[in-house]
């Protein structure tokens, strides 16, 4: 191994530090009691920080507290939820008696990456929700706790499957091949947010119970501390922990769930079919079946779920902790798909040395396991007037099948038969050591920071003998297995100075990061069974065999600086630096520098402002600009390599299968994806703080994307080649309002609101060109794609053909020549757009934008004396939706376009269209998808008096109890082409909160 | 404790600064270092060059894809080839909906047209693997890597075989493009985007190559099966000579003749008795074969070459199981042109004509409906016994690229174009040979009478429909675009002409896009 001399330096730094500071402790002991300022009575858990470390301690029932000053620290915070903080410095006397008045603005701490800030100084736009503002209702990965709770944040689950993968885009997206999901945070440890074999939502092993607060960091300002991994912003996600010298309390959470459909699909009924295929194909009654199914009825069910949550937080002098358990279950309502997870969260905090050092220990830990249904896809389209079940077909199991490899499957026979699996074991364990050396320079302190990610798991599939697979894959039953193994550990050293001088406040942070991802992924596929009785616990009915391995590995080294000063509480400045290497480029273009530099202006604290102050509560303007980089991509992609073929795909020389070998397309040059972004805030508030809102402007342009093009012929060695070409933008607004809209003593109601504006363009793909790049593939043909990357349109712009319109509003029929030029062809129906008197694919336009112009979000939360009833709404306007399920099921001509053996059903749109074949290419089927839903509302009611200090809370919450829309589909929130996803359902969840 | 702990963090940051390596090396992949250390890559990297007319990527059926434009699929080279010869012609229609696949028949494709780019980037891909072989191969880095004297001489052919499908491609662009971009191994990975070259340069440098390689070829039936001999280069020496005259505007028949003669008179190639064990599993066994791609139902899986030409012709009453795959594509038919070539609608006159006509409507009144035309059974996966192939998914027979009975016909067209060298009386022949073969006696048998142009075109249609060669024959005759009329051309039932600029395909959009050398075609 090298030696990076620069680091070899600040390590032996490090050490000296820690080493010299072990001799010069010194400190004292404080006690004394926080009170009511009014009322005198003692306030409970109130929290008391030594200004300018981390530690502290909270109060106890009497409003008690005991800490360990150390030498050189004479400063005190007290603060308390509703209260205002309150800094004392500390003389000689070792009784500190505090005061605290309720009802002016609180003193919020906001986490930023390596460190927190105090919410009035903060600098970029940076935003936090915490426990108390979650979302409520069926959740099981911890992003939808904040879905429509941000400005700009969109949080998309594009489908109802249970723990379902969600898309988070954080004002828009920032890059074309590279990725555009935030960088997630846990606890200090960046982690690996990739999707694995088996399992739904990385995230999944988070219990959302256990989460404290999420940080949104949304500008560059606040995300270039990432660096190369900022430019999709970045959400850090802090835990529950346990305080020194707390009380301890055991709270156990559980619920119940219910949930069901709520439409039916638009495909023909049974009577409505038949007539179908008399209108269109009489020669094919006899082929029609007796029976009335109604398939998705078949593979949908009520669906139940429960969620148990345990934890116990307490601490001793020094010690604080928590340790929670959780389950969970819950069923989807299509049948066979449930999810179901058991964690274990543990957090331990212990000062030493006087205080000196803080250990802080969190361990998460879950175990999930999924099943994944097999009917859902199939039941849109099989012929309802064939049964479930034919007992004498038993070479498939006792089902109805058609003997056919094209033919539809049998979706109740799939979801009965196959055996689809996942389950997944992941845990994040961290440590921190926060050691202050003050002895050595006070306000200086050294932070060191171990954390690994550990997930491993598979994914299995069983597929019996009796399945029709050997029609589809010629294999007689099968077992497929896929394992994944992925481990990433961290090293974060960094050194922290703070202090203030006179006006002068001045923060300074510097360090050293290290994390390596490894992950390995070994498979095998078995068939040709002889039985079915092992499922996939033994492989040796099988006699064919196919097996694979690929294991990858990337790393990142960085150093980075943050420096924050402040002038006379008016003006802040925080400049950062990071310096990230990555062993994803190649030694010319590995290391990335990523600068930003932020301005605040305090403009209530001016003299001049004296007239604002009766109006105003608090008035900020932030400004903030910096760069930041994207480098999700595969490994290696700089390096000459060859790839060896898999037994598959071998080649005949004499009478030898050769193993090939094959050199793999590569950019020598390739480099990070920069994003430079502006961004100016104002943050206000008025009537003393009752209204306060956040507004923003940003302007993000994205240099260099990693973006996978056409390259010449000749010059790589395939046709595309992921390099570092073009540009996009994003430009936005985002508003933030909250208003405590009446607080009385016996009934409260708060108000929360958000609105964000993104606008996206693709600057340039290259230099001379308005050719685009097709994507958005679609179901129906092969190879069909509806969207574009075009220069001047957004990201994924829909690209079709202008459908002409008859009298009555309807796009003209196929099979007709409409322009009686004597043959029937595409100028028949479509806009010839170019004017060059024909319609082939130049004709076709870039028209709408699958990702919305604005989104939104509205939280209210009332509570009367001890009831209280929240909701959030949240919606999206201006977002487009290529109605796919419509265009591949709308045609008439379905029913029997595969000769004499099978039929089809249709979509109900045909029977409006009158469509004979396919038109995927029409923008008939392009439709506005905004909307509003109210994603959930709840309803709950506090026990009071139980005694002592038990609590009780009990709850009915709902789940998208409403959407409205003008879309014409399921469901508008499919992420831009509807291609049947897994269904939203209604959910009743009831539940009870006991603390003693 | 607090020793252990400041231990622990002493530990932690040697550690640390002990990993500052961002070194890695790719573990599922490799490096030329790596991967040539071992004398046996170099036939594995030949293997490759090979495989690209057969598979799409490192994974069967599909997976690692070598070109990703389009559905990994289509993007086959055999498949995208025959679609551009077959699918074009009167020859063969396809009922499905794929974007830009109806654009075939109809002849008004676009640059746009996904298929087209398949076949582009195939066609430059193979190019491009022969080139980066040819690279790999060099004396100097045999040297470098002190490679054994027995390797050396093995890389010795391996180099003339890769020049040889490097040459392959480049007739294949040259005859389905025109102009071209052009470059060889001396233009390294990340250079400039290469020039146009015309036509009649791609001939000329395409001639002088073959002459170039042909002694280090392995001389005609002694390299092993899958691997190209002389025999084969004469091959497409006369095809090259043979269509001289559409590519230079300069015909070259004499030569051509000569090439086919060296094949025919090489003496180890003979008619195989069956026309249908041609195309049937065990098709490597028949003496007939020149050069084959070979395929496997379990070895050399793919989307398309033969799991395509095995399936897509198999729908309406056609059982799967008679063809050895578990279910018809719906998909390919053939015109009544092609129909209307032969004595009668079944093989029992020609044993040639392969129609499969229950259920099936000789007119088309829909090319999406799979019942409209006439089906064909050719490719199939069974073997001449009957018997299914290993997998009913991927087919094992392997396709005849070039075979004895298209020599035959060529050294008959040379000779009826007044090539010197050759005489009209072995033409006549020859042509009888074949149909000695398909009517089984000799009632179909010609005479030197019966022997002239549209004889030839129409023969060779009989003979080698559905191989790959219609839409390159068409255009010789003249019969392809503003000539020529057959079922849906142009997108009219009856057909109609088109323009001629459709003799050759544009090049795609994209390419057009990347490449600022390049212009496009005339007419698109």
């Amino acid at each position: 191994m090298k030696l990076n001399l620069d680091m070899l330096t600040k390590g032996l730094l490090f050490v000296g530090l820690l080493l010299m500071s072990q001799s010069l402790l010194a400190q004292r002991d404080i006690s004394g009691q926080i009170t009511d300022a009014e009322t005198g009575e003692p306030l409970i858990g109130a929290n008391i920080l030594i200004v300018g470390t981390s530690t502290g301690t909270v109060t106890d029932f009497d409003g008690n507290y005991s800490l360990t000053l150390p030498e050189g620290n004479t400063e005190l915070e007290a603060s308390y939820t509703g209260y205002a903080s309150k800094s004392i410095t500390v003389g000689s006397e070792s009784v500190v008696n505090i005061q605290l008045s309720a009802g002016e603005l609180l003193d919020e701490v906001v986490v930023i990456g390596y460190g927190s800030v105090k919410k009035d100084d903060a600098t970029g736009a940076v935003n936090a929700v915490d426990d108390k503002d979650f979302n409520k209702g069926v959740i099981v990965s911890p992003d939808q706790l904040i879905t429509g709770k941000v400005a700009g944040v969109q949080v998309s689950k594009n489908s109802g499957e249970p723990g379902g993968g969600t898309s988070i885009r954080i004002r828009g997206g920032t890059s074309i091949n590279a990725g555009n999901e935030p960088l997630f945070v846990i606890d200090g440890v960046p982690i690996d947010n990739n999707g694995n074999p088996g399992t739904r939502n990385p995230l999944n092993f988070i219990n959302p119970n256990d989460i404290a607060t999420f940080t949104v960091l949304k500008d560059a300002s606040a995300t270039a501390i990432y660096g190369s991994r900022g430019a999709n912003g970045v959400i850090i996600i802090t835990t529950k922990r346990g305080s020194a010298g707390s009380p301890s309390r055991l709270t156990y959470d559980g619920s119940y769930t219910t949930s069901n459909i709520i439409d039916d699909l638009p495909v023909l009924s049974p009577e409505a079919f038949r007539n179908v295929v008399t209108f269109v194909a009489p020669n094919r009654l006899e082929k029609l079946g007796s029976a009335n199914t109604n398939w998705f009825e078949e593979v949908t069910r009520p669906a139940t779920g429960q969620n148990h949550n345990l934890s116990f937080t307490g601490g001793a002098e020094d010690i604080g902790y928590r340790v929670s358990v959780g389950y969970q279950a819950l069923e989807g309502v299509i049948e066979t798909s449930k999810t179901e997870r058991t964690t274990i969260g543990l957090n331990y905090n212990h000062s030493l040395l006087d205080d000196d050092l803080n250990i802080n220990i969190n361990l998460k830990g879950a175990f999930t396991k999924d099943r994944f249904d097999q009917g859902l896809g199939a039941s849109w389209y099989f012929d309802p007037t064939q049964p479930v079940r034919d007992p004498a077909n038993t070479a498939f199991g006792g089902f109805f099948e058609y003997g056919v490899g094209l033919a539809p499957r049998n979706p109740v026979s799939g979801n009965e038969q196959i055996d689809a699996t996942g389950r997944s074991f992941r845990t994040l364990g961290n440590i921190e050591f926060d050691y202050k050396l003050n002895t050595l320079l006070p306000g200086l302190s050294a932070k060191l920071n171990l954390g690994y990610d550990a997930n491993n798991g598979r994914a299995a599939t069983f597929t019996p003998t009796t399945y029709r697979n050997k029609l589809v894959s010629d294999r007689d039953g099968e077992i497929y297995m896929e394992n994944f193994t992925r481990t990433s550990s961290l090293l974060d050293a960094y050194l922290n100075y703070k202090r203030g001088f006179g006006q002068h406040n001045l923060e300074v942070t510097a360090g050293y990061s290290y994390q390596d991802f490894d992950a390995e992924f070994p498979q095998f596929l078995a068939y040709d069974l002889a039985n079915d009785i092992f499922g996939t616990s033994s492989t040796n009915p099988a006699a064919e065999f196919e097996a694979s391995n690929f294991v990858v590995q990337n790393r990142l080294i960085s150093f980075f600086g943050r420096v924050n000063y402040g002038f006379d509480n008016r003006y802040l400045f925080t400049a950062t630096l990071r310096r990230d290497g990555s062993t994803r480029f190649g030694p010319e273009n590995r290391w990335g520098l990523f600068p930003s530099a932020a301005f605040a202006w305090r403009i209530l604290e001016e003299d001049f402002a004296d007239g604002l102050r009766g109006l105003f509560s608090d008035l900020k303007l932030r400004i903030g600009y910096g760069i930041t980089g994207n480098q999700e991509i595969g490994d290696f992609n700089y390096l000459p390599r060859y790839s060896l073929s898999d037994a598959q795909a071998r080649y005949l020389f004499g009478t030898q299968y050769v193993t090939t070998v094959r050199p793999d397309a590569y950019d020598a040059g390739l480099k990070w994806e920069e994003t430079a972004s502006l961004n100016v805030g104002l943050d206000f508030g008025f009537g003393n703080g009752r209204i306060s809102g956040i507004l923003d402007y940003y302007q993000k342009t994205t240099n260099d994307l990693l973006f996978t093009v056409n390259v010449p012929a000749g010059t790589n060695l395939s046709d595309r080649v992921l390099t570092n070409i073009g540009k996009v933008e994003n430009k936005g607004v985002e508003l933030t309002l909250n208003a405590a809209a009446i607080n009385t003593q016996d009934f409260s109601w708060d108000l929360s609101g958000n609105i964000a504006y993104n606008r996206n363009r693709i600057l340039t793909i290259d230099q001379t060109s308005s050719a685009g790049i097709l994507t958005g593939g679609i179901a129906g043909g092969v190879g069909n794609n509806v969207q574009i990357l075009q220069v001047g349109q957004p990201a994924y712009a829909f690209f079709l053909f202008e459908h002409k319109l008859d009298a009555n509003g309807l796009p003209l029929v196929d099979g007709v020549d409409h322009n009686d030029d004597g043959s029937i062809n595409l100028a028949d129906m479509y806009v010839d757009t170019n004017g060059d008197g024909m319609v082939n694919d130049l004709d076709k336009r870039a028209v709408a934008n699958p990702a919305p112009d604005f989104i939104f979000g509205l939280t209210s939360s009332m509570a009367y004396k001890n009831f209280d009833l929240s909701f959030t709404l949240r919606g999206s306007l201006g977002n487009s939706v290529y109605n796919n399920s419509s265009s591949d099921g709308g045609y008439l001509n379905r029913v029997n376009e595969r000769g004499d053996i099978f039929m089809n059903n249709i979509h109900e749109s045909a029977l409006v269209t009158r469509f004979n074949q396919p038109q995927y290419f029409s923008d008939y089927y392009l439709e506005d998808g905004s909307f509003l839903r109210l994603d959930n509302i709840t309803l709950g009611y506090n026990f009071n008096q139980l005694g002592g200090r038990t609590s009780l809370r009990v709850y009915a919450t709902a789940n998208n109890l409403f959407l409205l829309t003008n879309y014409s589909g399921l469901d508008p929130e499919v992420g831009g082409i509807d291609n049947n996803p897994y269904p939203r359902s209604r959910a009743f969840v009831f539940g009870l909160t006991l603390g003693l | 404790m607090n020793k252990l702990i400041k231990y622990g963090m002493i530990l932690a940051l040697f550690t640390a600064t002990a990993c500052t390596d961002l070194d890695l090396t790719p573990k599922s992949t490799t490096t030329a270092d790596v991967l040539f250390q071992d004398e046996s890559a170099y036939r594995a990297f030949l293997a490759r060059v090979y495989a690209g007319l057969a598979v799409t990527g490192q994974a069967g059926p599909a997976g690692a894809a070598d070109i990703s434009s389009l559905d990994e699929g289509f993007s086959n080279y055999l498949r995208q080839y025959w679609q551009f010869q077959e699918l074009t012609t009167d020859e063969a229609v396809i009922a499905w909906g794929d974007e830009g696949l109806a654009d075939l028949h109809n002849q008004n494709w676009t640059d746009a047209n996904q298929f087209v780019r398949a076949i582009y980037y195939r066609v430059f891909f193979q190019v491009s693997m022969a080139n980066e072989f040819l690279r790999e191969t060099t004396a100097e880095k045999l040297d470098s890597r002190g490679v054994s004297e027995a390797t050396r001489t093995d890389v010795q052919a391996y180099r003339a075989e890769a020049r040889f499908l490097r040459a392959l491609s480049y007739w294949h662009g040259m005859d389905l493009f025109g102009d071209i971009p052009f470059y060889t191994e001396e233009q390294a990975i990340g250079s400039d985007a290469p020039r146009q070259a015309s036509r009649d340069e791609v001939f000329a440098f395409l001639e002088s190559e073959l002459l170039a390689i042909e002694n280090d070829m392995i001389p005609a039936g002694q390299n092993e099966y899958g691997r190209a001999d002389r025999a084969a280069l004469w091959m497409l020496q006369a095809k090259l000579y043979l269509n001289a005259e559409v590519y230079t505007g300069t015909g070259r028949y004499a030569d051509a003749l000569t090439a086919a003669k060296k094949v025919i008179d090489s003496g180890v190639f003979s008619l195989d008795e069956d026309y249908d064990n041609l195309f049937l599993t065990d098709n490597h066994n028949s003496p007939e074969l020149i050069f084959a791609i070979p395929f496997d139902g379990e070895s050399t899986q793919t989307w398309g070459g033969m799991t395509y030409l095995i399936h897509a012709p198999v729908g309406g009453s056609m059982d799967p199981v008679n063809y050895g795959i578990n279910g018809g594509w719906f998909g390919l038919r053939t015109t009544s042109a092609l129909v209307d070539l032969f004595p009668s609608e079944s093989d029992d006159i020609d044993d040639r004509a392969n129609f499969y006509t229950d259920g099936q409507s000789k007119e088309i009144n829909s090319i999406s409906n799979f019942g409209d035309g006439y089906a064909i059974v050719k490719f199939q996966n069974v073997s001449s016994e009957g018997e299914p192939g290993s997998d009913l998914d991927h087919g094992d027979a392997d396709y005849p690229m070039f075979r004895l009975a298209d020599a035959y016909l060529m050294y008959a067209e040379a000779a009826v174009r007044g090539a010197g060298g050759g005489d009209l009386a072995t033409a006549v022949n020859y042509i009888n040979a074949l149909r000695m073969r398909a009517y089984g006696d000799n009632t179909g048998n010609i005479t030197q009478a019966d022997l002239d142009e549209d004889f030839i075109l129409n023969e060779r249609a009989r003979e080698l429909y559905w191989e790959a060669h219609r839409r390159t024959d068409l255009i010789r005759f003249g019969q392809f675009t503003e000539n020529g009329i057959w079922p849906w051309k142009g997108g009219v039932k009856e057909g109609t002409t088109t323009e001629s600029f459709r003799n050759v395909l544009p090049i795609p959009a994209s390419e057009i896009l990347a490449n600022p050398n390049l212009s496009q075609n005339r007419g698109y």
